[in-house]
Formats: structure tokens, sequence, C-alpha cells
């Protein structure tokens, strides 16, 4: 296992340092002079060259990826062109938020879409199956902004079991989790219902294996047969589909910030394009290269964990 | 228990008895098994012999309470096991004799063992259930079982995964899961048809040699009548999910008295006699769903004669049962 999670650290190098490279690109490509753009069609040419400097874009362009690179690793990212505050500050004054949401919400997609969809699975064509495909391509289609409103209007300003604002301190554990319960609840639903689909058909898939049959042919009760023999097997296509969701989480979870008036990643990004902070956006993506490096390396390890065929091969 | 039962000599010790095993394809309930009934005797291998999709491994599945529901179902029949009818037993009851009482091997070993656990637990496992070992227990008892079945290196090898094991070695291994509990009758579905030649023989001598050694009886389905030749005692031939012929193993090889085993062993190649081509049966097996009223082997039988059009009895001397008009009368050929 050592040597597996050795390997997969050492393959995600490469990869990163591509997706990096990709962010160098892609920032330089982008047609017209950055100083220009960000000072405007009036600005003279001292302060355009001042700027150039200040941004480093005056080297040569190996020199700036060199610097680029660096600056990356040691996660010296440049400041921000609006606050002047340095990218990494700004990141991390978010980032807790941004994990708080994620991972509640994987963990809520997972705890109601893994035993719904093996229950459903177990009923296969029954009533229960039926409701389940439907509430879970319902939370599908249903977009985050809409079901977000809904749960304010409902839990927030009639009931008011939570905050309206969910920007508070993050201190307060208690304050820290009501102000998460329904951004995480609104992101859940969907993570919820994407894992109950995908565990559902891997389960069923999973039950007509010849080892189940063996498993019954031996005399294991139910339970067992489900838990223990299904279960792990059709675990391996959820924890390919939750890796890359939460990948997709992480940058769409925007719309649920703006709904609740939450600070994280999503928002700073969005707030960053309107300004046209450049250094800002060139950092974040940077944040999501390692981000996304970092979701595919815990699911590569998953999958060792629970498939011995793949930390063997 | 085993000690608790005492098996005469007389008595088999499993009855299948009208057994009839129904599909339901497109909204009707079709016979995939019908009445189909063999005794087993203490001791004795029968061999289940049939093409694909005869009934053989349907047959093995009813007895083991495994018919795939909710598209199967046992229809009719009584299968009598240490003094019960399997047919009637609740799930509970059923899963208590699974794997412990009757067990079953099957055809693929390559996806017959689960991938994600270890080859010594699902060795223990039965024996955890059934005999309510703990851990270290059952472990140790499993261990035995690897060695029994000859896994080379068996300790070394008790915490390693299916997919580090060969297609033999597997079927070793299932082989192990079967008699962790010393079971009374043994249900071997086409355990050697996915292995080598060389593999073949040697699980074929393995098989041969754990039932003289733990006293079991044996129902070993093939379509491999070598196979037959060299394992069972007495022989039962099935055709579109009927047994059409039972006889002991010699006697069948001599005197075929069915139409249908007749061809079935003139299409086996020999390398002692001169043929120009090979044998082959004319025409297919009919569908499930498109059976014939009368004899089921009638459309592609050569004796075929007007009373064909009513299903023949499996009737004959005792030791020598078949199902036609033709040659149920007046002994058989050559």
């Amino acid at each position: 296992m050592i040597r597996y999670i050795v390997k997969r650290l050492v393959f995600a190098i490469p990869t990163l340092l591509a997706v990096l490279t990709l962010v160098f690109v892609l920032v330089r490509i982008v047609p017209g002079d950055p100083a220009q753009t960000i000072l405007g069609d009036q600005a003279s040419q001292e302060a355009l060259q001042a700027l150039r400097q200040r941004l480093g874009v005056d080297k040569p362009i190996f020199d700036q990826y060199v610097d680029f690179i660096k600056g990356a690793l040691v996660g010296n990212w440049g400041e921000s062109l609006v606050t002047g505050r340095p990218v990494l500050a700004e990141v991390w004054a978010v980032l807790p938020y941004t994990v708080d949401l994620t991972v509640a919400a994987i963990l809520l997609g997972a705890l109601i879409g893994i035993p719904l969809g093996t229950w459903s699975a177990l009923h296969r064509n029954e009533a229960i199956d039926y409701a389940t495909r439907v509430i879970s391509l319902l939370g599908l289609s249903f977009p985050a902004f809409v079901s977000g409103i809904l749960l304010l209007l409902a839990f927030a300003i009639e009931l008011r079991w939570f905050p309206v604002i969910s920007a508070g301190k993050l201190d307060d554990p208690v304050e820290r989790l009501r102000n998460l319960t329904l951004p995480a609840i609104n992101l859940g639903i969907i993570m919820a219902a994407y894992v109950t689909r995908v565990t559902r058909s891997s389960m069923l898939e999973v039950l007509g294996e010849d080892y189940i049959r063996t498993a019954r042919a031996k005399g294991v009760p139910d339970r067992a047969v489900i838990w223990r023999h299904s279960l792990r097997n059709a675990l391996i296509p959820v924890v390919t589909v939750v890796g890359l969701y939460l990948g997709i989480l992480i940058g769409n979870s925007v719309l649920t910030e703006i709904v609740f008036n939450r600070p994280g990643l999503g928002k700073l990004i969005v707030g960053a394009l309107n300004q046209r902070d450049y250094t800002m956006l060139q950092g974040l993506m940077v944040v999501y290269a390692f981000l996304i490096v970092a979701v595919n390396l815990i699911t590569d390890l998953t999958y060792g964990f629970i498939d011995p065929r793949v930390k063997h091969g | 228990m085993a000690t608790a039962f005492k098996v005469e000599p007389a008595e088999p010790v499993l009855s299948v008895q009208g057994l009839t095993t129904s599909f339901r394809v497109s909204g009707d309930w079709h016979a995939a098994v019908r009445d189909v009934s063999f005794d087993l005797a203490h001791n004795e291998t029968l061999a289940l012999v049939g093409e694909s999709g005869c009934g053989k491994s349907m047959t093995a599945l009813s007895i083991m309470g495994l018919v795939p529901k909710p598209a199967g179902r046992i229809t009719a029949g009584r299968i009598m096991f240490e003094g019960s009818d399997l047919v009637s037993l609740d799930r509970e009851a059923m899963r208590r004799i699974r794997g412990n009482r009757i067990s079953m091997i099957f055809q693929e070993p390559m996806t017959s063992l689960n991938p994600v656990l270890t080859v010594g637990f699902q060795v223990a496992e039965a024996l955890r259930y059934h005999r309510a070992m703990g851990g270290a227990e059952a472990d140790r008892a499993a261990l035995d079982l690897l060695e029994q079945v000859k896994i080379p290196s068996a300790a070394r090898r008790f915490k390693d995964y299916p997919h580090q094991f060969s297609g033999g070695m597997r079927q070793r291994v299932m082989i192990a899961i079967a008699l962790a509990c010393r079971p009374q009758v043994l249900l071997a579905d086409e355990p050697t048809t996915a292995l080598d030649v060389t593999i073949q023989a040697e699980v074929l001598a393995l098989l041969a040699e754990l039932k003289q050694a733990y006293g079991m009886s044996m129902v070993f389905i093939t379509h491999n009548l070598g196979v037959v030749a060299a394992i069972a005692d007495r022989v039962a031939v099935m055709y579109a999910g009927e047994i059409v012929e039972v006889a002991a193993v010699r006697e069948l090889f001599r005197r075929p008295r069915h139409p249908y085993t007749e061809l079935l062993l003139r299409s086996i190649p020999r390398v002692d006699r001169h043929v120009s081509h090979l044998e082959t049966i004319e025409g297919q097996v009919p569908s499930i769903a498109a059976m014939p009223a009368g004899c089921r082997f009638a459309p592609r039988c050569p004796l075929r004669e007007a009373r064909c059009d009513a299903p023949p009895p499996l009737a004959g001397a005792a030791h020598h049962v078949v199902r036609c008009w033709v040659r149920s009368e007046g002994g058989g050929h050559g």
C-alpha cells in the first residue's frame, strides 16, 4: 500500500507541472498587453512600463515561466491588482468556507446516496425503486439557485432556523455549522442524486456477478451479501463519479455562494473576472490546479483502498 | 447434522421428484426444467449431461434454492433431502443448508471469487456462518482446507486476493469453499470446462479423491462425455429441460437407447476409428417458448413416428430408463 501511495504521489508531480504550464500559456495567449487592458487607453507610457515591470511581463518569456512555476510552488502568487493584498492571503481567507461546503456536500451526498442507491437496486422495478429514480432525477435537474432560494424562503425566512446570510465567523463551531447547513444541503442534494444513480446501477451490476452467486451458494446471509460482498465492489464506480464531480463542485459552488452570500473560491473567481484582476485569476487557476490534482490523488488512493487489484497492479 | 443423520444404503441421499422450474419470457411462464426426477445414492456420482441450455445448471440451482428471481421459480415437484422438502423450506432454513449440507461449485473460476476479499477469508466465511467458528479458528480450518485442495504454500497465500491466482488454483479455492462444512452433496456445475486440459485432469482427480475421503455424493454437470466416462457412476442425459435417459455409465456408453444419447455419443470425435466427417445432430434445440407438445426431441429425431406427437414417459427397467416411445419397448439397440 505504501509503495502504491508513493507511486501515485510521484505521478501527481508531472500532472501538476503540466497544468501549471497550461495556466501560464492560457494567461499569455490572451491577446493584447495586460498592462494596457488594466490601466485603459488613457494611461501614460511610464505608468504602463511601471505596471509591466510589476507584473513581470517585460522579461523574456522563459524567465517569466521559471518565475511563475517557482512562485506557484512556494506560494508566491503576486498581489491582487484590486485590493493589493497577496493572492495567497485572499485565498487562505476564503478557503475554509469552500472546504467546509465541499466536504459537507460530499458527506451528505455519500450518506444519502449510497444507502438510497443500494436500497433502490435491491428493490429493482418496485415502487421504491421508481420513486427513488424520479426523486434523484428531480434532484439533478433542479437548478442550484432555485433550490437555494426555496431553502432560504422556508428555513431562513419562514422558520428562522438558519441565517439568511451565511458569512459568519469560523471560530464558533455552532455558528459555523448553522451557517453551513443550508448551503451544504443545497449542494448535497445534487451530489446525493448523482451518487444514488451511480450506486444503483453499479449495485445492480455487481448483484448479477458470479461471485455474489458463490456467496449465496455458501450460505452467506443476505445482509452480509449486500454489505460485505456487493457494496465494496459497487463503490468503485461511485468513487470515480464522486472524484470527477468534486472537481466540478469546487467550481460550481459559486451559485450557492452567491445565493447564501457566503465567501468562497467560487465568489472570489467571479469577482476577479469582473474586475479584470489578472494576478488574482492566475493565482486562482493555480489553486484550482492544486485542488484538482489533490482530488485525483485522493480518488486514486481510495481505489487502492477499496480494490486490491489496483495496488498490486 | 451429519453424525446425527444416518443414511441407509438403500435410501437416496437426495431425491428430486418431478421438478419443474419455469421462467417468464415476455409475460408467459415456460418450463426450463420439466418433470426432472432422479435419486442420488450415498457416495454416488451422477453425471448430468446435455448441451448448453438444456436445463442442467438450472436443475442444480433449483436444488440450491438459487433460481434467479423474479424471472424464474420452481413451479412443481419436490426435492427431498435429509427428511425435508427443500422446495417448501423458508429462506433462512434454505440458507442454513447451502454451503453446509449441500454445496455447489461453478463453471467460471475466474469470476466466481470476490475480487476484493482475500482467498483465506472467502474459505473461512462458510465456517463462520455454519459452524459459528471465531476468526482464528475459522482461519486455521480454512488453511487446512486450502492444503487439502493442494494449493502450494497455502499459508503464505492465505491473505492473497483471487487475481493473484491462476484459473486452476481458483477452482481449487472454490472446491475448498464448497467442502468447508463437509457437505453431504456436492453439485459441480462444469467445474473443469473453463480450464486447460492438463489442469482439468488434476482438478477431476482432486474431486474424485476428496469425494472418497469425505464420503460425499456428487452431481457432476458437464457436456463433455469424456469427463463423464472418467468420473461418473451413473449418467442422466438431459434434452430441452427433460431427462431423456438414465443408466449406469458403462451401460449408457455401450447400449444407449434414446436416439439423442445415441447421436450424442456418435458425435464424439475418436482417434481409433477412421471418420471422414464429424457427426452432428440435424436441426436445433427448440426455444423455451416454442417447445413441441409431444416428444421434445421429435423434430430432430431420425426414428420419429406418429405417436411421438404425445409426450413420452420416462420408462423401462429401474437400472435403465428412457423417455422415448420407440425405444422404451423391447430392449435397446447396439
